[in-house]
């Protein structure tokens, strides 16, 4: 045998060794009854033909490899934006268990969150005490300033009240009866991550300002001239969160983050462990209520927590995640004109240095096709800066995305030259794209680490941009928004395009003729 | 006076340079390199002009004597391609330091070509000469000589210490090695009526590959091509063309004529860029050929082929026409270049208001003002300011330039396309000007120009940049 003891040979290398292929040749022969190679090699191809597309397409019960993940996760999410703030999910412990390693694969940071750990006499007698007990072991185990509860859609089924029983848990002094408490429904049925974040938020402020559910009186407003940012659900809220701040202290903007996620998805490695680092304070968040304007980047992330905004008598502003010139260009100057404050020379030059990047390569990415998917905002922000770069957005796919948002995406498409001969997929999963990509190719694919079977499929060049990536460490680090963030998404697109290029001209004596130095 | 600059004196009276024609003597003699303005922006230096010129012989080892600087600037930086050996792209230096400058670096030398014959036996080494081992006397030409004897294998002595000159004096001292050195060494194994050499094309981006199949169709063979995708024995050999094309008068006009004078090969002017240029130099070519002795039937052949690829080229054009009649170009390149695109962009509508003849030649400047007719400008020398200013005042929608003058062109906020040699798309032929074409409807429809005009919407002080939307 290949593999012994003395050297015991990894995964990467054992099963292409002698005995291994010959073993799995044999067993596949012998025993699997393998269709004929000619006949694997038709259906393959028959795979990637229009018909085939047509039968796809028409698909109506089954999704095969959706782009898009449940509301429990998206309330995680919003929850950790807040200081010392426990994400509670109540419900079965085999979600919570996803939610923390699906964010921690993609931030390389350990994540909170625990569940009230639902089981078969729960899901008959109702979860109530699973409620008691879970906030009570949290409460004295991880000493929180704040359990943010949301649920499973096991919770949701059997239809337990939130409200109810957090009042019956503060009965029986699983926390104190001030402690804060807030919660919001996220089935998993309903919507996805998107919605999840939007209840949740929704949930946290509705706590703060309209009087801790009964036990505290309602927030009057105030109004005072501050601005409240909201960041939504975002792969990037490491990098993008900074550089929203540093953005708005240069202009010298009054500002409150609302969820802010930052710091505790990017914990320094000396030696301590920190479960809870950063997030928006409390009292900041009770605050918040004051402020004169709330600004949204990503419209779809905040739907029902903007209304709620708005019904204090707030302005509401959301975006669709803008990437590029024009994009931040819109966000500043909402900003500018929200909080009375110039966009200094300094933002102005930084616009400068993005616009000149971009002519300095826009040879390289004219007229390129591109296909597009993710989260509904994030699709809109980069078909967005795809057009403003002259580069074709040909395929823009959301599995998460509705008729309001194909209607925007197509909106967009139609107001560039670019975006002629460009479709929006709503509802539509990666198998889709599978069919598009074979039936309508394009030069580059851009989306979340999944993507790499579509790349691997269709060899499309795969550009990671979105959620998740787990397999490319620390991408969340760098911004997508503001004019630097554009830069990050413009270099990321070049390398892609030169490394293409690199990857086509680098055979010895075949094609490395144009393997060139410059480029 | 020495060797160099007994070949400097006499490359500076070149005879088939219609600047030196027009000199009187005594300014002949003092040469027509334009003395450098300390301070001022400069172009190349003498090396690199070899360099450049000579890099593109594939198969041979180019072997830069100098400190790291000369070799680690020029290595592999021009895209001239080859379809078969890449050995030309290896970057060879002696790498000399502080030792070898108190010893002398004629061992060093030595010893490097040694290791290229023993690693990597080329056909040939080419080894140029840099400014500190010319300043501290190490002698090039003795050492390959040596080399040569030693080895049994041309090691060419390239003797073009940067501070003789400029870019343009080292393209044509690169000539006069070639001339000295490698045309004439060697045999071809057959000769046919239908051999020419191509002078002064260096095949950047694979042009020359857009234009050979069209003499390969018509049973014309490139002998040599001096020196894009060329082997050292070609080069040898090429004494033995019944005719050549120069492509860049500047760069290679001692050879052609050098090589008329020796060997009786007639040569002619061309261009392969534009879809007039190209016919006539297909026309050129085919009648120089005959006149030689080859069939006169190849005429008939040429001309078919010209009317065939003439009418393809046309009607794949026509559809930017439309999109493109009437754009304002304005071109900054050299020499040949500068009226043989003039003919090409008109070719597709557009009208030039303006060129620059920095590096032509009076018969350069000539077929502009034939072309353009009166309403251009040439510029001569322009520094960066002058160039911003007037791109923001000149009303252009374009400007065609090299890679030097890109950034000025962008901060200037002018959509810009580079016609120079570190460009990655290939214009030669009628192939090629279809691609410019393109290339140039790409540039000028491409949404980040009217971005790049607009100010910051922030910015209330409207200023200039109202200004330049206005004529814009």
């Amino acid at each position: 045998m290949s593999q012994n003891a003395e050297k015991v040979i990894d995964h990467f290398e054992l099963f292409r060794g002698k005995e291994y292929t010959e073993m799995l040749a044999n067993k596949k022969c012998l025993f699997e009854d393998p269709v004929a190679t000619e006949e694997l090699e038709r259906v393959a191809e028959w795979t990637k033909s229009a018909e085939y597309r047509e039968k796809n397409f028409a698909r109506e019960a089954l999704t095969v490899n959706p782009a898009k993940a449940c509301q429990p996760l998206g309330a995680v999410f919003a929850a950790l934006g807040f200081e010392r703030t426990l994400p509670f999910v109540h419900g079965s412990q085999g979600c919570v268990a996803y939610y923390r390693s699906h964010f921690s694969r993609h931030f390389k940071e350990p994540t909170s969150a625990v569940s009230s750990s639902m089981t078969e006499d729960a899901a008959v007698f109702g979860g109530l005490n699973n409620m008691i007990d879970g906030l009570a072991n949290s409460y004295s185990m991880y000493k929180p300033k704040m359990i943010s509860v949301s649920t499973t859609c096991m919770a949701e089924v059997i239809g337990d009240d939130l409200n109810a029983f957090i009042k019956n848990a503060k009965e029986n002094g699983s926390v104190p009866a001030e402690m804060d408490v807030p919660f919001a429904h996220t089935p998993a049925f309903v919507g996805s991550h998107v919605t999840g974040y939007d209840n949740t938020l929704k949930g946290i402020l509705e706590h703060f300002w309209d009087g801790k559910a009964g036990t505290a009186p309602k927030l009057e407003r105030l109004p005072n001239g501050k601005l409240n940012f909201i960041g939504g659900f975002d792969g990037y809220t490491v990098g993008n969160i900074r550089e929203i701040k540093r953005l708005l202290d240069l202009m010298g903007v009054e500002y409150t983050i609302l969820g802010d996620n930052s710091d505790v998805w990017d914990t320094p490695g000396d030696g301590e462990f920190r479960m809870y680092d950063g997030g928006t304070t409390l009292e900041d968040t009770a605050e918040a209520i004051h402020a004169g304007a709330t600004i949204s980047m990503q419209e779809f992330c905040t739907d029902k927590t903007l209304d709620f905004i708005g019904s204090k008598g707030q302005e509401v502003i959301a975006f669709n995640h803008p990437v590029g010139v024009e994009g931040t260009d819109r966000f500043l100057m909402e900003v500018s004109r929200l909080s009375g404050k110039a966009i200094p020379p300094a933002v102005t030059k930084e616009r400068g240095r993005l616009v000149d990047a971009i002519a300095d390569s826009s040879a390289h990415i004219h007229g390129k096709k591109f296909a597009i998917y993710g989260d509904p905002d994030l699709t809109l922000g980069l078909a967005g800066f795809l057009l403003e770069l002259g580069a074709e957005p040909v395929h823009i796919l959301s599995t998460n995305g509705g008729a309001v948002w194909k209607e925007k995406a197509e909106a967009l498409l139609a107001g560039s030259p670019f975006g002629k001969g460009c479709h929006v997929y709503a509802g539509k999963d990666l198998w889709h794209m599978r069919s598009l990509l074979f039936t309508e190719p394009v030069d580059f694919l851009i989306g979340n680490t999944y993507g790499k079977f579509l790349e691997r499929d269709t060899s499309t060049p795969l550009i990671r941009i979105g959620f998740p990536i787990f397999d490319r460490h620390h991408h969340h680090r760098y911004p997508v928004w503001g004019y630097q963030g554009g830069m990050n998404v413009l270099v990321k697109i070049l390398d892609k395009i030169f490394d293409q290029m690199d990857q086509s001209t680098n055979d010895v004596a075949k094609t490395d003729y144009s393997f060139d130095i410059i480029r | 006076m020495n060797t160099l600059s007994a070949k400097v004196q006499s490359v500076f009276e070149e005879p088939g340079c219609a600047t030196n024609q027009a000199k009187p003597d005594k300014e002949r003699k003092k040469g027509c390199n334009k003395l450098l303005a300390p301070g001022a922006a400069a172009g190349g230096c003498a090396f690199d002009g070899a360099k450049i010129a000579l890099q593109p012989i594939t198969d041979v080892a180019h072997l830069v004597h100098g400190p790291i600087g000369c070799e680690g600037h020029s290595w592999d930086g021009r895209g001239s391609k080859s379809s078969g050996p890449m050995l030309y792209r290896t970057g060879f230096t002696t790498d000399i330091t502080e030792q070898d400058i108190i010893f002398g670096g004629e061992k060093h030398l030595y010893k490097a070509i040694k290791e290229i014959v023993e690693k990597y036996n080329p056909p040939a080494v080419f080894v140029y000469q840099t400014c500190v081992p010319a300043m501290i006397g190490d002698d090039l030409e003795a050492v390959c000589k040596a080399a040569s004897a030693k080895f049994g294998k041309p090691v060419i002595p390239v003797n073009v210490p940067g501070f003789v000159g400029s870019k343009n004096l080292g393209n044509k001292l690169a000539g006069e090695a070639l001339l000295d050195y490698v045309i004439g060494t060697e045999e071809p194994a057959e000769t046919t009526p239908y051999d020419i050499n191509i002078i002064g094309e260096y095949n950047l981006s694979g042009e020359l590959w857009q234009v050979k199949p069209l003499l390969d169709e018509l049973g014309i063979r490139i002998l040599a091509c001096i020196s894009g995708d060329s082997r050292y024995h070609e080069v040898a050999c090429s004494h033995r063309a019944r005719a050549a094309m120069m492509v860049c008068s500047k760069a290679m006009i001692n050879v052609a004529r050098k090589m008329e004078e020796r060997y009786g090969i007639p040569f002619f002017e061309g261009s392969f860029y534009g879809i007039g240029d190209m016919s006539e130099a297909l026309r050129n070519i085919s009648g120089l050929l005959v006149e030689r002795g080859a069939p006169a039937e190849l005429l008939e052949r040429t001309e078919a082929v010209i009317a065939r690829e003439e009418e393809r080229a046309w009607s794949r054009i026509a559809p930017f026409r439309e999109r493109l009649t009437g754009k304002r170009v304005l071109l900054f390149t050299g020499g040949v270049k500068s009226w043989s695109v003039v003919a090409a962009l008109q070719e597709a509508g557009m009208v030039i208001v303006g060129t620059s003849t920095k590096k032509s030649t009076p018969d350069d400047k000539q077929r502009i003002k034939e072309l353009v007719k009166d309403d251009a400008h040439m510029f001569d020398d322009l520094k960066p300011r002058e160039m911003y200013k007037m791109l923001r005042e000149a009303r252009a929608d374009i400007m065609l330039s090299g890679g030097r003058t890109q950034f000025v062109a962008l901060k200037a906020m002018m959509p810009w396309l580079d016609i120079n040699q570190e460009r990655h798309e290939a214009y030669a032929g009628y192939e090629g000007i279809v691609a410019l074409i393109r290339e140039i409807d790409k540039a000028l429809f491409n949404p980040i120009w009217e971005q790049i005009r607009k100010p910051a919407p922030w910015d209330a002080v409207a200023g200039q940049h109202e200004l330049w939307i206005q004529v814009a």
